[in-house]
């Protein structure tokens, strides 16, 4: 928000101004710069190290937890560019935005580079002795239960140590938490596919009904589903495919979808029930279980017109095979786990089982799956906590006191642990309220392997390497850590290993013939492993479930709300910022939010209905008020999201995490309540209801679009039409 | 009225303050051709007549990247070491004495074994400008078989006669043209001259009326190909 008496005509006033001056004076002087630069040669070079010439590196993207596999370019010993690999079956020579800027989280000015131990409010920097040291001291006598392990979302070769490690104290408490998860989902497709994650063949649907789920921007893996959405759009025998988009806040792929159906928060189970008896296609159970919602029910809950079901429920007759999807919208509330129910219902119904919905390989190392992260693990530890039952605990590749909802009041709880330790990459919220904070190598710096979670066409374990020397001399990589502290439980065990790359490289190749490399040598077979950056498995197949029932399907009653709190909050997820650990990388701060092109800050999207009804025109400072507290921010009049909602975007609001996150705009983390679903425990992110009051300031937002209906070369630039005036037998 | 007045004031301050800082920044004047650089201090004396003139040692046997590269480089301090190692002779001057305290180390231990020489650049282009060394090389010494010297000397001047390297020609975008103008000049279909090469000054790529409408050019004709 600009917020200051000096305003833009000011400004360029005085940008004009003082660059005549310095053109004025500047003239006449050459730009040849002769002995002012130092020009370093290198001492001992590679070989095929050629100044100006780059050279390329496979490696793994570690920006989210999709595992596309990448290429950087290397000039000069210092990465440049990062690319998708060609060869990747996920990404396929393809990486977003978030990946792109993976290179700025490395070059990060901000990043920690000493170990530090709290000394009051300050950090004293120490050494890597001392800290081992002083971690083994903090350790002793300490039983498996007294400890607590909490990291983000891990597979490969690191979760095999870190297992081995908690399991040298017998500790069984290792928390697994993502912020923002796909877990609910994932609970709801064991129980009515019978896999967490199947394959979903967009490319091979001709109508995709999506639930909320964002899949071109931040649900699950994104590049390979933008890939399959082109094909998709292509389409099958030249029918171009049709997407329908339902939720409550209009999210990247719903602004491409053809059909954009705002529905009530909460109702998607309701409205998918609907279909199903719009269908009139199923028997049995599922009929019975969905006799009750006709249209005129199911139009009254969800606030959809009952032509819309009729033409949602025509469309998919008409074209098959098609492919439902439940995303993060649907699952986010208490009875999430019922709404993804009654919407994978409708796969089994159209029979998109094993057409669209595909059996899925799974890894043949059980023991490198990834641990799925969920916010279930939050609320355990939380508790945990709270009772004070854990005397040292270590946090890594999670940012709890931020993420957290306000509710849980995490980080009073955080303070009861005896001595905490975060790696960390940058001193974020976590780690500013750590004892000890260790500082980690970039994921460019670092050697690894991970399993990604969506398996795209075939099992694959992904391998990182560095694509430069490190930076700071004083950074350590999680896998070298692990070791170290290893070495202190099992020195005779681990101590063959000098180093995770050791670790790794053996690991590896005492399973080469399992990993395809049977016939070839140890070095030959490394090399290729690294130059590929990939090694590609065929691993068992599970099995579809061919039959669901619907038993133990029940959709609550839609409430009409709650006087004293209105209005739903809708946290949204970005595909830029995600649960807000990237928020230290400008580029992903300054590339405009999709839909709404707001740069740098944070802002409340309400509905232009809801906003005259409240008097709030754009840029007007707008309290949010929950049960567990309030934020401000900058209100943006948004068409795409129902009259009964608002929505934040989360990322923003850091109270750390250096100078490119540290100030801009709020956390919506703060506000929410802790709400969970009944069935898996998971944080129902939705179910936070608020009420708005206007402050009485106002701002000027900062974004790139014009006005409202403005013009291009005199003629409107966007066609807007109410999804009730399209009439879909024009459309397909 | 007030406020308005306030702005001028700022306005002129701020007029003040970036002119005077502007003209106080210290830039060598415009060279012309004959004008010489700068000399440029370099952490010890390198000999460029020595090596280039008395050894008859090719540029590109140090600048090896030169053709294989947009950039020439500076040689690795191995490559340095590799020779000065068994020559003997001079292995107590001060100059080599220096080399080899980049190479094994300083006796007061300033300087690390390994440490790269920290040359000074004395060719050097801004940064909005992109010279190819390996494209000039491969016409010149290999399509045409010039001697290195020459090749090299066009733009370095008589390096074999200098012991620190010192700009000699102006490097200034009119110079450059100076040369594509004269030797590499944009022909329209049968040879024929066009535009009279006004085009490096104009920003405008040459209309051409031959038949066919072909334009040939040798050498750049778009800005793009040195400013990109």
């Amino acid at each position: 928000m600009i917020d200051s008496g000096f305003d833009r005509r000011d400004f360029l006033k005085v940008l004009g101004w003082s660059g005549a001056a310095v053109a004025l004076s500047g003239c006449g002087n050459t730009s040849i710069e002769d002995g002012r630069e130092t020009v370093v040669s290198y001492s001992e070079p590679a070989d095929y190290v050629i100044p100006g010439i780059g050279v390329y590196y496979n490696s793994t993207c570690a920006q989210c937890d999709a595992g596309c596999n990448i290429n950087g370019r290397v000039r000069e010993g210092r990465v440049l560019k990062l690319e998708g690999n060609p060869d990747s079956t996920i990404n396929r020579g393809k990486i977003c935005g978030l990946g792109q800027a993976g290179v700025q989280h490395h070059y990060n000015p901000d990043r920690l580079r000493e170990p530090l131990l709290r000394k009051g409010d300050q950090g004293e920097t120490i050494s890597w002795e001392k800290a081992y040291g002083l971690i083994a001291e903090k350790l002793k006598g300490v039983d498996g239960e007294e400890m607590a392990f909490l990291t983000g979302g891990m597979s490969g070769h690191l979760k095999v140590l870190l297992g081995n490690y908690l399991a040298s104290f017998g500790c069984k408490n290792h928390f697994v938490y993502e912020a923002v998860s796909p877990a609910v989902v994932r609970a709801a497709n064991k129980k009515s596919y019978g896999m967490a994650m199947p394959r979903f063949s967009i490319n091979k649907a001709k109508v995709v009904l999506s639930f909320g789920a964002d899949f071109l921007g931040s649900w699950i893996s994104p590049v390979h589903f933008s890939q399959q959405y082109a094909q998709f759009r292509k389409g099958v025998d030249g029918q171009r495919g049709v997407l329908i988009q339902v939720e409550s806040k209009m999210t990247l792929t719903g602004a491409n979808a053809d059909r954009w159906l705002a529905i009530r928060p909460g109702t998607e189970g309701v409205l998918a029930l609907g279909i199903i008896n719009a269908l009139g296609t199923a028997t049995g159970e599922i009929a019975a279980a969905v006799k009750d919602y006709d249209r005129a029910r199911v139009s009254a809950e969800t606030g959809i017109a009952p032509g819309q079901i009729d033409k949602v429920a025509a469309l998919l007759k008409l074209r098959s095979p098609s492919l439902v999807l439940a995303g993060s919208a649907a699952e986010g509330y208490a009875h999430g786990s019922q709404n993804a129910a009654a919407i994978n219902l409708l796969n089994h119904v159209l029979g998109n089982m094993g057409k669209t919905v595909e059996v899925s390989e799974t890894i043949p190392f059980p023991q490198m799956a990834p641990s799925l992260g969920n916010t279930a693990a939050l609320k355990s530890l939380n508790d945990g906590l709270s009772a004070g039952k854990y005397k040292v605990l270590f946090s890594y590749a999670a940012n709890p006191v931020f993420t957290a909802p306000g509710a849980l009041k995490f980080k009073e709880g955080m303070a009861k642990a005896g001595f905490k330790v975060a790696f960390a990459h940058y001193l974020d919220e976590t780690a500013m309220q750590a004892d000890l904070v260790l500082p980690l190598d970039s994921a460019l710096e670092d050697w690894g392997t991970q399993v990604p979670e969506y398996l795209a066409t075939c099992a694959q374990i992904n391998v990182q390497q560095p694509l430069m020397e490190k930076l700071h001399a004083n950074t350590r990589g999680m896998g070298d850590i692990l070791l170290a502290l290893l070495k202190q439980r099992r020195a005779d065990e681990y101590k063959g290993y000098e180093d995770y790359y050791a670790y790794l490289r053996d690991a590896l190749l005492k399973n080469k013939s399992a990993l395809g490399g049977g016939k070839i040598d140890d070095d030959t077979f490394w090399n290729e492993t690294l130059t590929k950056g990939i090694i590609k498995l065929e691993g068992p197949v599970g099995s579809l479930a061919t039959k669901v029932g619907a038993a133990g399907l029940k959709l609550p009653v839609s409430d009409d709300g709650d006087d004293q709190y209105p209005l739903h909050l809708i946290p949204s997820v970005t595909a830029s910022l995600r649960d807000g650990r990237h928020a230290n990388q400008p580029w992903l701060q300054e590339s405009p939010d999709p839909l709404t092109t707001i740069v740098w800050d944070s802002w409340v999207e309400i509905h232009p209905k809801k906003a005259a009804e409240l008097h709030i025109v754009e840029g007007d400072i707008i309290e949010i008020a929950s049960r567990t507290g309030t934020i401000k921010a900058q209100a943006y009049l948004f068409p795409g999201i129902h009259p009964d909602a608002v929505s934040v975007p989360l990322g923003r609001g850091h109270d750390a995490m250096g100078r490119y996150a540290k100030g801009f705009g709020v956390n919506p983390f703060q506000i929410m309540d802790a709400v969970f679903d009944k069935e898996t425990g998971e944080l129902a992110m939705h179910e936070t209801r608020v009420k708005i009051t206007k402050t009485g300031q106002r701002v000027i937002v900062v974004k790139d679009e014009g006005a409202a209906g403005g013009k291009q070369m005199g003629k409107k630039i966007a066609v807007r039409l109410s999804t009730d005036d399209v009439d879909l037998s024009e459309e397909v | 009225m007030h406020r308005s007045l306030r702005f001028f004031v700022l306005m002129m301050g701020l007029f003040l303050v970036a002119s005077s800082y502007a003209t106080d920044a210290s830039q060598a004047a415009l060279t012309t051709d004959d004008s010489l650089g700068p000399l440029v201090e370099q952490p010890f004396e390198f000999p460029h007549n020595r090596h280039a003139n008395d050894m008859q040692i090719d540029c590109m046997y140090c600048h090896t990247y030169a053709r294989r590269s947009a950039v020439a480089g500076i040689p690795p301090l191995q490559k340095c070491i590799g020779c000065h190692q068994s020559i003997d002779s001079v292995r107590e001057t001060p100059r080599i004495k220096k080399l080899f305290e980049y190479w094994e180390g300083s006796e007061d231990g300033k300087i690390a074994a390994r440490t790269p020489v920290p040359w000074k650049k004395v060719h050097d282009l801004p940064d909005f400008v992109r010279f190819n060394h390996e494209r000039h090389i491969k016409r010149f010494i290999e399509q045409q078989n010039r001697p290195t010297q020459e090749a090299c000397g066009y733009c370095h001047g008589d390096v074999k006669d200098m012991t620190v390297a010192r700009r000699s020609k102006p490097l200034s975008m009119g110079w450059c043209a100076s040369c594509h103008e004269k030797d590499h000049p944009v022909t329209g279909e049968g040879g024929v001259a066009v535009g009279n090469q006004a085009y490096w000054y104009s920003f405008q790529k040459p209309v051409v009326e031959a038949a066919g409408g072909a334009v040939k050019a040798k050498g750049p004709n778009d800005c793009w190909q040195c400013h990109k």
